[in-house]
């Protein structure tokens, strides 16, 4: 910039950079009131140039005015000194001492002046004119002034608007009520201040230590960050949030808001939760599930802790119902502040119903669009919010808004449902430009939790999809349902918070009339595993007996107890067993607990922590990246054709090496392959959450961690200051101000990170590109250490996945689907499988398998010639898979979730329930729907009496793995060698091959299956054949004997008349080489206590069993025998303690 | 969260025309942490809520140079002009005041209502 620019023909020029550049080095320097560079310095110049413009017409208007001004008599002597000329100036009262820098500018351009002068240069800059410096300092005042002006006034709204929400009128009542009650309902409708103002009054009233609930994560963010700003202490720390994995919560928090799982949580860990002094329950009236159930253990709580205040608060329905509920607690009812609402009722017409077809209409919706564009110009300002079902839906209805949009350019789409990012939740709460409206596409989030300023037009669907529970099937069914009559309020209430309102209702108001009054309580439509595991965790007593404010289905109540018992949760006393007390600590479904505690037993934690996390957080693929063809080609490497679970291993294990790799960028990668990144973080930290929980309950093993050497150390801590210095200013930047929605073409509009393939930077209108969110996880994650644990311990192609496959599956089991066996001569996408309470389930699009069918098909060996059965299928191989599943979902169609492939008879004999077999084991039941045959019954022998063996291992391993007994080294070391053989074993299992057939028992064959009790010989007690730990027992119900607690021996029925005489055939032990006449059941009583155990275990660590020596005749088959008839000892095998009974029975 | 019951009592500002109340942190002329600024009254002062920044400050209000009375900086309450006056006191010695701040006063009460209403809404 020459002199020459900045002058313009004797005109000074403020805008020249290097002027302002100037003035900037000396007035706003580091320790100044206003900095170089900041965003203030930015307004400022803007500031500036506004005032330079207000001046120069002043100075014209004001010239030739009269201003004569007469000191009246009687006048104040603090009025006499008065500036006798008119200066705005005067009524500034803030001043800048700048002496010293006016003086250093002046210098400075003289020195600068003169080396330019010995350099004859014509660039450089010049000295300042005195005049110009006082002009620029003059502006500086009027900035202060402004600014000061500008924060009370913002200040005194906000003051004004908190005394004017309709509860500011019952503060007082409700602080007496309050100190006088324990317990108090406070009632109150949309816009009544509840949720904002009621903790704030308690504070002020000298409460201290509130916790206020909140059904939703996002509310508890929102609110804290509103409370926070009203309370003037939005960036003090009084006010805070606690989700899962984040909290702004320290020991100066007064307020937090949390949500009612982590309070339960909190209670579990304290039940007296000594933490707080106020509990506050807010949305009581949405009666979700953890709410219902929290306020049952408030109330329990109360008769505690005599000195806790609680405090529900409910929108002004089935207020009774609470207020009864904690003995006729005082009600404080509140009326909500809303405008008038035109309601107008648009029922979709019946010629548009009757296109059935699965996608959602969007024209109803556009109407509406274009009716509000008809009606209200552009600079009436009011947004639209629609109220969808789904995210199904809000994707189509946004796609359409945002083309109307993009042609009309009056609008701008956002979407807002709970799967979004915060930071996209967060968009909707920014400004729409002058004339444009936001079209605000959401679920019923909004009706109650979400509240958004400015909303004038309400567009309701009338629909909500809900989760409900099909306890029959254990399938989770996402259905559309009409909503009822408290929600429709709600909803149309929406629209008139900050003035008169429209909503429109796609439906007729007959249709309103009949909705039902209040919606079901999740408590009556949900799974309730996890309610009644927690329950149990918290010593709650009997579930069926709890004084639920209205009691779920007994039924549900049964079927969640009877699954816990299944998984080993309860025991059959319906008591917490050690593993259950750890599930109810995880705070994931009971099967991916199973994952971990298994996952932790074998040493392959780092990727089962991995996979349990994946399974937990929502799906990191984005369902529009799915047709665009450079992400799934981005993704395809990705894949894992083991199953779905261990694609998101290979997702989560890749991200983590792009993050550990200094150069690259882990949000480009995500984008570029179509994931969630979000999604990925959120993994990260239930991976460390669960690893810690692991520890706490010594399932693992502190690792040493961190870098050895003290340079390293020194490096990693100057990062970790690096971290947190971007992280503090990003958060000193963000949230200074309301964003304004940029209105440009399609990418802009309603932009969020879902963009797909296109590689803008998704944040529209940020400033700075740091990624805080990696800057977070990189100080919350040790990244090395994960990247090693995601690196090298363990190899995809070797045997650890076959391990890590069979911890997932018997963590899902009984979630398994058969393929159907006519798959072959389908169509990919028509593949079709049965579980055993659905048939004919498809698997999810998203699925490997989806796109690799050919990873399913049995590659037939169809084998004829052995055929002992009339079945004339010939579905014989060695190589028929099933699919483990993490749910089963419908939403249209029934849909298999997450699924892993495995060999199927070798699961099925490691994990199944129940296992029934006939008289030679070459047919198998189980779990009471699939009939397994295998060719030879030798094999067949083998496989089940290996199985028994290893079960047993397992299970005892596990629980002393539980029971955490070991502390010595030694033993531990033991241990360690026990466990890994047993890997070994588990892993040779797998590979076994066995010709068979598999199919799912049709309703009438399930009719006949079993022999009954009556046709069983009375062969009651066979002692000492099998091992102490089997007990051998007839089946009162199946027939045959009950050998483990899952195998029931000889209780098929048969064409074949067996007996077991009759099955004798001979046979030589592999191990003690002994020859003779084996009926099944002795056989595998004699491998049980034949095989050489020891020396396996001596073996130890790595050593694959086939390779074990085999150390014949050292065990005898003899085993101490004591006949209860004749009471006496013998020393027999197992066939002469046989015939011992036998003679016995001839006797009688 | 501690539950510590005794914490420092908040000294509290309160304009007595208007009746705002807000906290406060500073009362004088030098407001903490600024290095190059000084007030030309005693003031009350709180840290900027709206600014994570920590040296940023709002002045609250101050006492009127005539009448003592604690009055907020709102122009609904007090302007100053080389001091501070509350507006029932300018009112009362209007004539003392030079033309520029008369015509101001007749300009905000004619427009009071529909300048307050524009204000509020470009300041959110
Ligand atoms: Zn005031
Ligand atoms: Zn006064």
């Amino acid at each position: 910039m020459s002199s020459a620019k900045r002058t313009l023909g004797n005109r000074w020029d403020w805008s020249c950079p290097e002027t302002r550049k100037q003035l900037e080095d000396v007035f706003f320097r580091d320790q100044d009131y206003i900095r170089s560079g900041s965003e203030e310095s930015r307004d400022f110049w803007n500031f500036f140039e506004r005032f330079q413009r207000f001046q120069s017409n002043q100075r014209t208007e004001r010239r030739e005015e009269g201003k004569e001004r007469k000191a009246g008599k009687g006048a104040h002597p603090g009025l006499a000194d008065l500036p006798k000329d008119y200066d705005p100036r005067y009524r500034i009262n803030v001043s800048v001492l700048s002496k010293d820098m006016e003086m250093r500018i002046l210098g400075q351009g003289q020195k600068k002046a003169e080396r330019q002068k010995r350099s004859h240069q014509g660039s450089g800059s010049e000295r300042i004119p005195g005049e110009k410096v006082a002009e620029f300092r003059m502006a500086m005042l009027h900035f202060l002034d402004f600014t000061q002006k500008q924060g009370f006034a913002k200040l005194a709204k906000l003051q004004r608007e908190r005394a004017g929400l309709p509860i500011a009128q019952y503060r007082d009542k409700i602080v007496q009520m309050v100190r006088k009650h324990r317990v108090v309902v406070v009632a109150g409708d949309t816009g009544c201040g509840k949720s904002t103002q009621v903790p704030q009054y308690l504070l002020a009233a000298g409460f201290n230590c509130i916790a206020c609930t909140q059904p939703r994560r996002i509310a508890c963010i929102s609110l804290a960050k509103r409370v926070g700003f009203e309370s003037l202490n939005q960036y003090g720390s009084q006010v805070g949030y606690q989700i899962r994995f984040e909290s702004t919560r320290s020991p100066a928090t007064k307020i937090v808001f949390l949500t009612e799982g982590l309070l339960l949580r909190q209670i579990q860990q304290e039940p007296e939760l000594p933490q707080y002094q106020v509990l506050i329950v807010d949305e009581v009236h949405e009666r979700h599930l953890h709410s219902d159930f929290l306020l049952g253990v408030l109330r329990q709580l109360l008769s505690l802790r005599r000195d806790l205040k609680v405090i529900l608060m409910s929108a002004t329905i089935n207020i009774k119902l609470f207020s009864e509920y904690f003995d006729r607690a005082p009600v404080v009812q509140v009326p909500g502040r809303l405008f008038p609402i035109q309601v107008i009722f648009q029922p979709i017409p019946q010629e548009e119903m009757n296109l059935k077809s699965e996608k959602l209409d969007i024209r109803p919706y556009l109407r509406v669009m274009q009716a509000i564009d008809h009606r209200y110009p552009p600079e009436e300002r009011g947004d639209l919010l629609i109220f969808l079902s789904g995210v199904a839906e809000i994707t189509a209805v946004l796609e359409a808004a945002q083309a109307y949009a993009t042609h009309i350019k009056r609008w701008i789409a956002l979407p807002l449902h709970s799967t979004l990012s915060v930071a996209e939740q967060d968009k909707i709460f920014d400004m729409a430009p002058p004339g444009v409206r936001k079209c605000i596409v959401s679920t019923n989030i909004a009706e109650t939790s979400v509240t958004i300023d400015g909303v004038r037009f309400v567009l309701d669907s009338g629909k909500v999809k809900e989760m409900s529970f099909d306890p029959k099937a254990k399938m989770q069914r996402l259905q559309e349902f009409w909503i009822s009559r408290a929600s429709a309020e709600q909803r149309k209430g929406r629209a008139g918070r900050t003035g008169p309102g429209v909503c429109y209702r796609l439906y007729a108001e007959s249709d309103y009339d009949a909705f039902a009054p209040y919606p079901v309580p999740e408590i009556q439509r949900v799974a309730l595993d996890a309610l009644v595991l927690q329950m149990k965790s918290m010593n709650l007593g009997d579930p069926r007996t709890f004084p639920f404010i209205e009691s779920p289905p007994t039924s549900s109540l049964e079927t969640a107890i009877l699954y816990l018992r299944d998984q080993g949760a309860l025991d059959s006393a319906e008591h917490i067993t050690p593993i259950g007390s750890l599930l109810a600590k995880l705070p994931v479904d009971v099967v991916i607990g199973k994952m971990l505690i298994l996952g932790s037993l074998f040493s392959v934690v780092e990727p089962i922590l991995t996979i349990a996390a994946g399974l937990s957080v929502q799906s990191p693929f984005l369902r529009r990246a799915q047709n665009n063809p450079d992400c799934s080609t981005a993704r395809k490497p990705l894949e894992s054709e083991h199953g779905d679970p261990f694609t998101l291993l290979n997702v989560f294990n890749e991200w983590v090496q792009i993050k550990s790799s200094r150069r690259a960028n882990s949000r480009k990668w995500s984008r570029r392959r179509g994931l969630e990144e979000q999604r990925l973080y959120e993994m990260a930290n239930l991976r460390r959450q669960f690893k810690e929980l692991l520890k706490d309950h010594g399932l693992l093993e502190d690792s040493v961690a961190g870098p050895s050497d003290s340079y390293s150390r020194l490096q990693a801590r100057r990062e970790r200051r690096q971290l947190y210095h971007l992280k503090r200013q990003h958060e000193e930047t963000k949230g200074r101000k309301r964003k304004v929605l940029k209105l440009k073409d399609e990418d802009t509009v309603g932009s969020s990170s879902d963009e797909g393939g296109t590689a803008e930077a998704s944040s529209v209108g940020e400033v700075n590109s740091v990624d805080i969110q990696d800057i977070k996880f990189k100080l919350r994650h040790n990244v090395e250490e994960l990247q090693a644990s995601s690196g090298e311990s363990w190899d995809p192609s070797g045997q650890h996945i076959t391990l890590l496959k069979l911890i997932v599956c018997r963590g899902l089991y009984p979630q398994l689907a058969l393929p159907d066996e006519f798959n072959s001569c389908r169509k990919d996408s028509d593949q079709i499988f049965h579980t055993k309470n659905k048939a004919g389930v498809v698997l999810h699009p998203t699925s490997v398998f989806c796109s690799n069918p050919e990873l399913l098909q049995v590659e037939g060996i169809q084998d004829d010639r052995n055929r002992a059965v009339k079945d004339s299928r010939k579905n014989v191989s060695s190589h028929h898979q099933l699919l483990a599943f993490v749910s089963l979902l419908e939403t249209n169609k029934p849909y298999l979730v997450n699924c892993v492939r495995i060999p199927a008879l070798q699961a099925l004999l490691m994990l199944s329930r129940s296992l029934d077999t006939n008289a030679d084991c070459s047919r198998m039941v189980v779990d009471g729907w699939l009939e397994v045959r295998i060719v030879e019954s030798e094999t067949a022998l083998r496989l089940l009496s290996t199985a028994v063996q290893l079960r047993a291992e397992w299970e005892e391993t596990l629980s002393l793995q539980l029971s955490n007994k070991s502390n010595v080294d030694k033993e531990k070391g033991r241990e360690r060698k026990k466990i890994s053989a047993l890997a070994w074993s588990l892993l040779d299992y797998i590979k076994c091959k066995a010709d068979y057939s598999i199919h799912r028992l049709a309703g009438v064959e399930m009719e006949k299956l079993y022999i009954g009790p009556q046709t069983v010989p009375d062969n009651s007690c066979l002692p000492g054949v099998f091992p102490s730990t089997m007990m051998m027992k007839p089946d009162h119900i199946k027939g045959g004997y009950a050998v483990t607690s899952f195998l029931t021996y000889n209780c098929l029925t048969s064409d074949m008349d067996f007996y077991s005489e009759c099955l004798r055939t001979f046979w030589t032990c592999p191990h003690c080489g002994l020859y003779m006449p084996f009926t099944p059941i002795e056989r595998m009583s004699h491998e049980a206590s034949c095989k050489p155990e020891e020396a396996v275990v001596d073996q130890g660590t790595m050593v694959p069993a086939e390779q074990v020596a085999r150390s014949a005749s050292t065990l005898s088959l003899q085993r101490p025998y004591h006949c209860d008839t004749c009471e006496k000892d013998f020393m027999f095998t197992s066939t002469e303690i046989l015939k011992h009974r036998r003679q016995h029975q001839g006797n009688l | 969260m501690e539950s510590s019951t005794n914490a420092p009592m908040k000294r509290v500002f309160e304009c007595k025309l208007c009746r705002l109340t807000a906290p406060y942190s500073y009362y004088g002329q030098k407001p903490p942490n600024t290095h190059s600024i000084v007030l030309l009254e005693d003031c009350y002062i709180m840290k900027d809520p709206f600014t994570p920044t920590k040296d940023k400050f709002l002045i609250l209000g101050s006492q009127c140079s005539l009448c003592k009375t604690l009055v907020c900086i709102d122009p609904e309450c007090s302007l100053f002009y080389s001091k501070r006056f509350c507006l029932p006191c300018v009112n009362e010695n209007i004539k003392e005041f030079p033309w520029e701040i008369r015509q101001d006063l007749d300009k905000r009460k004619a427009q009071a209502k529909s300048q307050h209403h524009k204000g509020t809404e470009s300041k959110t």
